[in-house]
């Protein structure tokens, strides 16, 4: 890995959240909203609505309003939300992190599962635990997670009442509490996940075992167990840092679903307000700081790949 | 083509996949003719009825019968989810080829400029879309379109560029043969087959997305028996009856399951070296 | 045939081997009879499909699952394979029998270094510790002729040679002293000097060690330069054996007869050396360079100045009418390049002249450009599109250069021209075999009437066999036309009995022209020189 794909993939950062920001904006400026009237309510006078447009620079040409907005969103002021009249930014890292902590959740839980299923799959090709796993899979990308989500309300809550059915509690205030209240997110949530990446790692380790390397070292004797450790499985598992990561941006959209349905004050939940409210400066900011989240996931997996898969040389 | 078809029928993926996906188009054409009642009669007397002879798969909180509501809802989330994966894969497609026969920097340019619209979640960019459009049927279509575009010309470029680098595409060059000849008849035909196969994979992708649209409210509106919209319209009284629920999220799932298998079987069955 | 008083090493009796496919069973190998004894080497000589590889894998007990064995036994030192469980197979492999693979950019493992790849099989078979199994590897390695066993073992597999993989796959396989080693191709992966390095390896390290070895090959000249008999397999029968000079100087059977006739042997030369030089060539390639890639993303950004990568560095020569100029090289030599600058495919600097017209970039190719030059590549089942039949195929050139009338009549014509029945026209390629490929895309090249005609190493993908009558076809069609040849490839032997010159690259640069008469001669350039000794003698020399 040379210090040249280092720079490289930096510069992709930078490069994306700049369109980001463009499309962001474009799209806020066709919004149908008219921020002056979103904050001085529909009865305001014309003359108040004229001197608040003149006072927030909304009558600048547009590319002169993207700029002194970029160049505050550089200097971390992401605005004040019409809604609320509070800054964005502090309001949307705060919930970025409960979303965080749902992510990560999901992505441990998956990995777990996804992995060995996976290699499981793979191992016993053919056979009925690879059918299994595979009907998982199908099944897993056949229901979206609004479905998932409702019926385990219903089946674990409703019914069985063994879980909360929605809310947030945070971890610091009461452990057990939070934890229980995080179950039901999370695995809806993964569900889609594992169904996706336990497939991947299947098929990598599929191609892999047929490889002529991993045959010539069962012909010097070693052992299948231990061809598949020592042989098999890290060459099947680094594509899948890759996989994952681009998954990162399903993860997502899957987030902003959950926390509608369970009522989680993640940041998925706190863009839909924003949307249904058309509170333009809160749009920008959520959306920037998916986008960014995604991008940066997507930068540490690519160093990290490159990092441990020493073939690759970037340039 | 009979060659074909008996090629997709022979792995169970394919048989299995075609059979849904036939039996949905079915509903899809005739679903208005074989629904046994008005799917927006409101009957206050017979609401949350389980299965019966009259009513097949139970009636809803309004005493509508589910069973007609879903073969009548099944234009509305098939069709869209169809139309909007064509539109999304032709945009795309074009994108993507275009960018692989620039090749060089504008190649890397228009990548990257997909590469960043890609940090953008897809159902993000469709609430996005919908909400500046303002929610209806068609703005979800044109939405979720918008939102497949870019991973499409990603596929479409890289599988454009490995037939680009073929020996009988370089034959044609060195022949002297014009680009529209080479883009058309030389790497169309090889391009085409595993953009089909992607495509019909995402037809259960944007049923989802249409979907969850509708559910958070940005679809379909009531009383269109829409699936997604019937799943989040059911939510508050699942306890009364779980089968209000269950059957539009059955249908959802065996469009989905249908399309994906149908997808894994044309990869197989479009190999010509097999 | 020789005859031995004591227990061969490795013994196949009576064997076959029969393969369930969904078309019903495909008999691999019928009734083998083959033994090895101590010290000897058997070589074992197939084309393509013959089952040779297929035997490989049943005496290292590696077959897959749609396996049938209904006859025979396999013997290691008189105990029977076929009768031994999973795990004493698994404690066989490796240490009493070995193999080494074709090609060692793919057999070893990407991600291990190649002294843990090779310190593993110590630790398996001769329990030692992991500590003394790198101690000892780099030894081995020393003994294989690398010049720096211990970083050698530290090092990635990309980070080594194809020869020097090779000779770690070598040592592992000799690692514990087995009693017999399967050499699969072991050469034909590497580059003509590489592979005789790797074989005066085996060879020494057979004669140190007394190891029962067979070498199975496609190349009957290879293989009889190394093993005392030779045992030619095909579709799935032993067709003969014997000791080498009794297979080369009495073959009893057809196929023998064929497959030593197919053998290049520069001594036979195929054409007349009638050409004239002129001082006006149909082609003269004047300091044409090639440079791939562009400039690294930090430099690009810095301005620091970057070496770009040369496919050609100021390349000078000459085609004359109906010459045939052959081009050698190793892999990577920029022959290929060369052919692609010419036909348009690659950008390059420098002059092209072509029957006096000057060609200085890929503009300057035009329809009658393209029309007289024309190019064929390696592997026919790329260079033909597989969505399209035969007949769209041919008809092209036709459109493009000729008149389009009677498109059918000249298909057909074409297909017959390169001894193709008429009725091909309505195949896909996937249909026909890799020689009748390969005739389609020769027809294609000629359908034009071209002045010169490109051949990128469009034997090396073929049997010998195919190989020979592909060879014959082409200097017909030359004959009957008067069109001269760029004949790209890495085979020697070959372009010596056809070519009326050959020139010489290496790294990207023309070492020599010399005419074919000539290029053994000890006035050549050192690379030329240890080419050419490099290459195995041909069949005839073994009389």
């Amino acid at each position: 890995m040379s210090p040249n794909y280092v720079a490289k993939r930096l510069v992709m950062i930078v490069y994306t959240l700049f369109i980001v920001s463009l499309i962001v904006f474009a799209i806020t400026q066709i919004l149908p909203a008219d921020a002056a009237v979103m904050m001085l309510g529909e009865n305001a006078t014309q003359d108040a609505l004229a001197a608040l447009r003149e006072n927030m620079g909304l009558n600048a040409p547009v590319w002169q309003q993207y700029a002194i907005w970029l160049g505050h969103v550089l200097q971390g002021d992401l605005g004040t939300s019409l809604r609320t009249g509070q800054p964005v930014g502090p309001v949307m890292f705060e919930a970025l992190g409960r979303s965080l902590l749902l992510a990560l959740l999901s992505i441990g839980l998956m990995l777990v599962l996804a992995i060995p299923l996976g290699i499981i799959a793979a191992v016993r090709r053919g056979k009925i635990a690879d059918m299994v796993v595979s009907l998982i899979s199908y099944a897993g990308v056949a229901l979206p997670e609004f479905v998932t989500a409702t019926i385990a309300v219903l089946v674990f809550a409703d019914l069985m009442k063994w879980l909360p059915p929605t809310g947030y509690v945070p971890l610091t205030e009461n452990f057990a509490s939070g934890i229980a209240h995080l179950v039901l997110p999370v695995c809806v949530i993964s569900v889609i996940l594992i169904a996706h990446v336990s497939r991947m790692v299947r098929s990598e380790l599929v191609d892999v075992l047929h490889t002529d390397y991993i045959r010539a070292a069962r012909l010097k004797g070693i052992s299948r167990g231990q061809v598949l450790r020592r042989h098999a499985l890290r060459n099947a598992l680094l594509p899948t840092i890759t996989i994952v990561a681009l998954d990162v941006g399903y993860l997502l959209g899957g987030v902003i679903v959950v926390e509608e349905i369970f009522a989680i004050p993640g940041i998925g939940r706190q863009l839909i307000v924003a949307i249904q409210a058309r509170d333009l400066p809160a749009i920008q900011a959520g959306v920037l700081i998916m986008a960014a989240t995604y991008s940066i996931v997507n930068f540490i997996a690519d160093i990290l790949y490159a990092w441990l898969d020493k073939r690759i040389q970037y340039d | 083509m009979t060659d074909f078809t008996k090629r997709l029928l022979r792995t169970p993926q394919g048989a299995i996949g075609l059979f849904l996906v036939l039996l949905v188009l079915v509903i899809v054409l005739l679903g208005p003719m074989l629904a046994p009642h008005d799917p927006e009669t409101l009957a206050p007397l017979a609401r949350y009825k389980g299965p019966s002879a009259a009513y097949w798969l139970g009636t809803d909180q309004y005493g509508r019968d589910i069973f007609s509501r879903l073969l009548i809802g099944a234009r509305a989330t098939v069709v869209m989810a169809v139309l909007a994966t064509i539109a999304g894969t032709l945009f795309g497609a074009f994108v993507g080829t275009t960018s692989a026969f620039l090749g060089g920097r504008a190649d890397e340019l228009i990548m990257r400029t997909i590469d960043a619209v890609m940090s953008i979640p897809s159902l993000l960019f469709a609430l996005l879309v919908v909400n500046l459009l303002g929610s209806s049927t068609v703005n979800a279509l044109i939405a979720v379109a918008i939102a497949f575009a870019p991973g499409m010309a990603r596929i479409t470029r890289s599988v454009a560029l490995s037939v680009r680098k073929q020996d009988y595409v370089n034959a044609a060059v060195a022949r002297g043969e014009s680009s529209a000849y080479i883009i058309l008849r030389e790497m169309l035909p090889n391009v085409i087959a595993p953009i089909i196969v992607e495509m019909t994979i995402r037809v259960s992708f944007a049923v989802m997305l249409f979907a969850t649209l509708s559910f958070l409210g940005l679809g379909a509106q009531p009383p269109a028996a829409e699936w997604g919209l019937m799943v989040s319209e059911a939510r508050r009284y699942m306890h009364l009856s779980a089968g209000i629920l269950i059957w539009p999220s059955v249908a959802i799932a065996v469009v989905a399951v249908g399309f994906n298998l149908l997808g894994d079987g044309l990869r197989d069955a479009l190999n010509p070296r097999t | 045939m020789t005859t031995k008083p004591e227990t061969p090493v490795l013994a196949i009796e009576n064997y076959s081997l029969d393969y369930d496919t969904a078309s019903g069973v495909f008999h691999a190998l019928k009734n083998i009879d083959l033994s090895v004894h101590r010290g000897e080497i058997l070589g074992l000589v197939g084309e393509s499909g013959s089952g040779k590889t297929s035997l490989a894998w049943s005496i290292m007990r590696y077959l897959p699952k749609n396996a049938r064995e209904p006859s025979g036994r396999i013997l290691l030192s008189g105990e029977n394979l076929l009768e031994k469980t999973d795990v004493q197979i698994e404690a066989f492999r490796g240490r009493r029998i070995s193999m080494v693979f074709q090609d060692p950019s793919t057999s070893l493992n990407p991600t291990l270094s190649l002294g843990t790849q090779l310190a593993e099989v110590l630790v398996r078979h001769r329990g030692l510790t992991r500590q003394q199994a790198w101690k000892e590897g780099e030894a081995m390695l020393d003994r294989v002729g690398l010049k720096t066993p211990a970083a050698m073992m530290n090092r990635m597999p990309h980070e080594a040679s194809g020869g020097e993989k090779q000779r770690v796959v070598i040592a592992s396989a000799f690692a514990c002293n087995p009693e017999c080693i399967i050499f699969d191709e072991p050469t034909t992966a590497l580059d003509v000097i590489t592979s005789c390095q790797i074989l005066d390896l085996f060879v020494e390290l057979q004669a140190e060690t007394g190891v029962a070895s067979l070498y199975i090959s496609h190349d009957l000249a290879l293989v009889s330069r190394t093993a005392s008999r030779v045992a030619v397999i095909r579709r799935g029968d032993i067709v003969e054996q014997g000791a080498v000079r009794d297979i080369f100087a009495n073959p009893q059977q057809d196929y023998t007869r064929e497959l030593i006739a197919a053998v290049p042997d520069p001594a036979h030369r195929l054409v007349d050396d009638t050409v004239v030089e002129t001082n006006n060539p149909l082609v003269r390639v004047e300091n044409v360079s090639v440079h791939f890639g562009r400039k690294p993303f930090l430099a690009a950004l810095t301005g620091r100045k970057t070496e770009r990568v040369a496919g050609n560095n100021a390349i000078s020569l000459s085609v004359n009418p109906g010459e045939i100029l052959g081009i050698v090289g190793e892999s990577g030599s920029g022959k290929s390049t060369l052919a692609k600058a010419m036909t348009g495919l690659n950008r390059f600097e420098g002059k092209i002249w072509f029957d006096g017209r000057e060609i200085r970039n890929l503009g300057d190719m035009d329809n009658a450009y393209r029309k007289d030059v024309q190019i064929i590549f390696q592997h026919p089942d790329a260079s033909l599109n597989p969505r399209h039949k035969i007949s769209e195929i041919l008809s092209r050139p036709l459109k493009l250069f000729g008149d389009a009338s009677h498109l059918d009549q000249k298909v057909g014509d074409m297909l017959e021209q390169v001894r193709l029945p008429r009725t091909h026209a309505q195949r896909y390629p996937h249909q026909l075999s890799g020689g009748e490929k390969q005739r389609v895309a020769i027809a294609r090249a000629f359908a034009s009437k071209p002045k010169l005609v490109i051949c990128d190493e469009i034997t090396s993908a073929l049997d010998v066999s195919v190989q020979a009558s592909i060879v014959q076809l082409l200097l017909e069609l030359q004959k009957a036309s008067g069109t001269a040849y760029l004949f790209i490839t890495h085979d020697l032997n070959l372009i010596r009995q056809i070519a009326h010159r050959i020139a010489v690259m290496y790294r990207g640069n023309l070492v020599e022209i010399a005419p074919a008469a000539d290029i053994d001669s000890q006035d050549r350039a050192e690379y030329t020189r240890r080419l050419i000794s490099a290459v195995p003698r041909a069949a005839g020399q073994y009389l």
